[in-house]
């Protein structure tokens, strides 16, 4: 990675205390060697959204799935926004989600990412692809990975984390779940806050953050080995964290030719936190909330692309709301809430599909603006995998079989401008999916998740 | 989930098709405990203290993290703060309900991100001016700029050891305060004063000593490991006030007091009797009882013109006021608090029940009429709380009356059930009891249902903003049900008597209150504590003052783990 002074190193030699230094070249972070859309994949992004698709219409039509072969295919209905990015595309049809045992919706979204069943606490028995890929790659970025999330914390779980809107576990020996940001002025400033020229003194704010860092730190340190195994657990995970912190300090964004501020967007009329008043059924309706969803997902997707182009985190996520997904969709003309048309109203296909289509539309946003961003001679996309995908394949039935899985970009080799059917394999499991990403990363394992539903590697992907 | 006496577990599960595990919001019953209360007493580790189980008797909580709600009320308490800045944090787990479950507490990169954030604005703003910098210590609000150096730095190292030892609830060991003191020592060349205070600000309030409730305990002459008189300070002020400790615990906790079970008896009881105790009990009750989003439901305005946001506003205070009446004022038992014959009103409010005679905006006690109204669970606020749709739905009233108030949680269906499973149609019924009735019809149903309707059809009289009718859509409203395992009942007035009399629902409100005061969720290894505290409890009536003095006489509040664990 090139030689690097670490600030803690030279903070550290002077017992601490904070010393102000010079902003100097040489403490930046060089930026990692951009692979050139071959090799091992460099970014990684998930994308969710609630309630499947349409399998069948009510006329035994499935209104997702692409008709044709592998290379000549025709997108569905639902899948049509995404024609423009097509080539990059992977449909991946024909999965399972086998090892998702637990609750209805909830094993869902808990498997979705980690190929396990719920625990005794509801959430996964294991880590989740995009932490165990932070793990590896996430080293000097100033976040391992970020996980945003729109209208999230509806329904039942009245905001608060739980086994209900719970996607990421963290990789660690216990696999907490990890809650999604969802203020999107907080992650504006959380992410490109040092690239704002309007903050004057925000290098001596920097130093006495290290300083006080440090110090914490110490006393984390110093604490921890006199309590019980349990305690000292609690203490050593919440000091990993103010490592993360730290390092972060040290290893900020700079701006250049394709990492700048995005724009700011004003999302005033949009409460991040109205979960919290949410009732079970989603008959508490936030209607302003509602209706800046577009505008703020929007923003949400600019931020994400712009946190992966300055490399502020190589792994990154979306959550569109949750399992529960009680909100409604005023711009569709849509005002009853999204669980109501997968089932609580009866199943309605139509308004259903309607959902699925405008999502679409999002991811193809999404794709389109990494394509865009240029990294020298190959785009974004090109060295990133994107996973797009749901807690269950068929609103009515809770049918977890042929889930309705997208992969995007070339990172490791990922050819997209596919439809992979995954014929005539019969069920196979999605932990084989799962595994199959984490070799596109250079991770060389053979099996994730719940050993009885893996049985190796999908070879189609490249 | 709670000790299951009334209830015949193994028909229950027999019974039920619909069990098949993990219920949705909550564990499944995990917890049925001995039904005499014998388990797990040994004599030969109890000290004669009346609630003695043996020191390894029940497990203990993990290290205790602030909840955000004890986080807010220690930085008012610690710096004049009211503004509530831990509501910034990522909302906790619900857990045990009251979302300080310690085993269910991580810190995710988030949190670390915003402890970091909170902890910059707020020591931003208690070193904003001089008045404040003077509040941390008086010789700060005479630091200017042309101030001596060695002063400043005397001054600077008092205002920190003090505002160190304060912050951490217990004095400093030596040498302690030395890198907070360089620290601000060390930001002062380039920035001012404040600054350099503000810098130790941010630090305190991410370290672990602020952060968590750090008991590393002493071993006393009986050879057992219990918190020191410091560490017991914070046990007593963040179980009774939610907050950090006051001067008097402090000072007692100096003088040696703290370290055993009569003084700190004494304490609690001072502490309960203290305005600050209210808070905690408020606290408790917007999450136990369905009415701190009252303000947020919808309702139709045509159908229910005398519903809104204010209104729903004001149950919930009519509710809170009723409570803390009753506890701290009044007769002072669950009991009475299940059936008292009147409630608190404003004028807003009694003209929304239909009470005379109240003017102005001061709530007044108001008796209820007897024919409609008894005790808390026939409260607006409570009934309401329960519906979100226009339509009453007897399930989810019985299953919260259940779940809360008697600590039975009956699982959600799954599988195939769940396929079967739609809400009923508007239409299919004149009544709820119409709408709902292939609950007790249909086998597959009943199994699970018969221990939540019968709760829910008994109060059919409230609709869903909680007003007494006596028909639905034309048709006379047949109250009858029943508490399941336990009696059946004509109407709601009498099953209000019967849950108030049923011994499983004083068990359970015991079991909340552990939960909460021990920030965890108990289990069939707290048999011992439970039983005891239930004996306490029943022993004087079923107060509920009593009760939270009682859970700090327990092995579990009075010692720590032992070594090893």
């Amino acid at each position: 990675m090139g030689r690097r002074l670490s600030r803690r190193a030279v903070l550290r030699g002077a017992g601490g205390i904070a010393i102000a230094l010079p902003w100097l070249e040489i403490m930046g972070t060089p930026r990692p060697a951009r692979a050139g859309g071959t090799g091992q994949a460099r970014r990684f992004v998930s994308v969710y959204t609630p309630g499947g698709t349409v399998i069948d219409d009510g006329d035994g039509n499935n209104r997702w799935r692409p008709t044709g072969t592998e290379d000549a295919f025709e997108l569905s209905p639902i899948l049509a926004p995404l024609e423009v990015i097509r080539e990059k595309l992977l449909v991946v049809d024909g999965l399972s989600m086998a090892s998702a045992s637990g609750e209805q919706h909830q094993a869902g979204i808990v498997a979705w990412l980690t190929g396990t069943g719920q625990g005794g606490d509801g959430y996964a028995q294991g880590p989740s692809i995009d932490q165990v890929i932070a793990s590896q790659l996430g080293e000097g970025y100033p976040k391992s990975s970020i996980q945003m999330a729109v209208r999230w914390g509806t329904g039942k779980s009245h905001g608060l984390l739980h086994p209900i809107n719970s996607a990421h576990f963290e990789d660690n020996a216990t696999f907490d779940p990890i809650p999604p940001r969802l203020d999107p002025q907080a992650m504006f400033d959380g992410f490109f806050g040092s690239l704002d020229p309007e903050q004057g003194d925000f290098q001596a704010r920097l130093e006495r953050k290290a300083s006080v860092l440090d110090l914490v730190d110490r006393r984390f340190e110093a604490l921890a080995p006199g309590m019980g195994m349990a305690d000292r657990h609690k203490l050593e995970q919440h000091l990993e964290k103010i490592r993360e912190l730290e390092l972060s300090l040290e290893n900020l964004p700079v701006p250049t030719a394709i990492c700048s501020v995005p724009e700011r967007v004003d999302t005033s009329g949009y409460d991040p936190q109205t979960g919290l008043e949410s009732s079970d059924d989603g008959s508490t309706v936030d209607t302003s909330t509602d209706e800046a969803i577009p505008e703020v997902g929007r923003f949400m997707m600019d931020m994400l692309v712009m946190a992966l182009a300055c490399d502020v985190t190589p792994v990154a996520s979306l959550q569109w709301s949750d399992t529960e997904a009680k909100h409604t969709f005023p711009w569709l003309g849509l005002m009853q809430h999204h669980h109501y048309y997968q089932h609580d109203g009866g199943f309605r296909p139509q308004e259903c599909e309607q959902i699925m289509v405008w999502y679409s539309e999002q991811h193809a946003y999404l794709l389109s603006a990494m394509d865009a961003v240029d990294m020298g001679g190959h785009s974004l996309l090109d060295e990133s995998v994107v996973f797009f995908g749901s807690e269950l394949a068929q609103p009515p039935t809770h049918s977890k079989a042929n889930m309705p899985f997208l992969l995007a970009g070339g990172g490791g080799g990922l050819r997209g401008g596919r439809f992979l059917r995954n014929d005539g394999l019969a069920d196979v499991s999605h932990n084989n999916l799962l595994v199959a990403i984490l070799n596109l990363f250079g991770d060389e394992r053979q099996v994730f998740g719940d050993p009885n539903y893996c049985s190796g590697p999908l070879t189609n992907l490249t | 989930m709670g000790v299951v006496r009334t209830i015949n577990v193994v028909a229950f599960s027999a019974m039920c098709s619909c069990y098949a595990g993990v219920g949705e919001l909550d564990d499944a019953g995990e917890g049925s405990m001995g039904s005499d209360g014998s388990g797990g007493s040994d004599s030969d580790g109890d000290t004669g203290e009346p609630l003695g189980c043996g020191v390894d008797a029940s497990e203990r909580a993990t290290l205790r993290r602030l909840t955000r709600f004890e986080y807010n009320n220690t930085i008012e308490d610690l710096l004049g703060d009211d503004t509530n800045p831990g509501n910034a944090f990522p909302s906790e787990e619900l857990a045990n309900g009251f979302g300080n479950d310690a085993n269910a507490q991580s810190v995710s990169s988030l949190l670390a991100e915003q402890y970091n954030t909170v902890a910059e604005t707020v020591a931003l703003r208690a070193t904003a001016t001089p008045e404040k910098l003077g509040e941390l210590s008086p010789c700060a609000a005479d630091i200017t700029e042309s101030t001596a150096a060695a002063e400043v730095d005397a001054c600077a190292a008092s205002l920190v050891e003090e505002f160190v030892a304060r912050a951490f609830r217990r004095p400093l060991v030596a040498g302690e305060a030395e890198p907070y003191v360089e620290l601000a020592a060390g930001v002062r060349p380039q920035a001012d004063f404040a600054t350099s205070i503000a810098t130790v600000v941010e630090a305190v309030l991410q370290s672990p000593d602020f952060l968590y409730r750090v008991e590393l305990g002493f071993v006393d002459e009986q050879g057992r490991r219990r918190p020191t008189g410091y560490e017991m300070a914070s046990r007593l002020s963040y179980a009774l006030w939610g907050t950090m400790p006051d001067q008097e615990l402090l000072d007692a906790a100096e003088a040696g007091e703290l370290v055993d079970a009569q003084s700190v008896a004494a304490h609690a009881e001072r502490m309960l009797a203290d305005e600050r105790s209210r808070t905690m009990v408020r606290f408790f009750f917007d999450n136990l009882l369905p009415i701190s989003a009252l303000s947020q439901l919808e309702r139709d305005p045509e159908r229910y013109p005398l519903y809104s946001s204010s209104m729903g506003a004001l149950m919930r205070e009519e509710t809170q006021r009723f409570l803390a009446y009753e506890i701290f004022e009044g007769p002072g038992t669950w009991d009475h608090a299940l059936t008292a014959p009147y409630t608190f009103v404003n004028q807003e409010l009694a003209e929304f029940y239909g009470i005379p005679g109240v003017e102005g905006d001061a709530f007044v006690k108001v008796d209820l009429d007897p024919e409609q109204r008894l005790g808390l669970l026939t409260q607006a606020g409570v009934l309401s709380g329960t519906i979100h749709s226009n339509e009453t739905n007897p399930v989810v009233r019985g299953a919260f009356i259940m779940r809360e108030l008697l600590c039975q949680d009956i699982p959600l269906p799954q599988g195939d059930i769940l396929e079967e499973v739609k809400p009923p149609d508007p239409g299919s019924g004149a009544t709820a009891r119409e709408r709902y009735s292939k609950h007790s019809e249909d086998e597959a149903c009943s199994g699970c249902h018969a221990f939540m309707d019968p709760v829910g059809l008994a109060l059919e009289n409230y609709d869903p903003i909680g007003q007494w009718r006596d028909t639905e859509n034309g048709a006379v409203i047949d109250p009858s049900g029943g508490v399941p395992g336990v009696q059946v009942v004509s109407g709601p007035l009498e099953l209000v008597q019967t849950i108030a009399e049923a011994e499983q629902t004083h068990v359970c409100f015991v079991e909340k209150w552990a939960n909460y005061a021990y920030g965890r969720r108990t289990t069939k290894d707290d048999a011992c504590t439970q039983d005891r505290l239930e004996e306490a409890f029943t022993a004087s009536g079923h107060d509920v003052v009593q009760l939270l003095r009682e859970l700090t006489q327990t092995d579990e509040f009075l010692y720590l783990a032992p070594e090893g664990e």
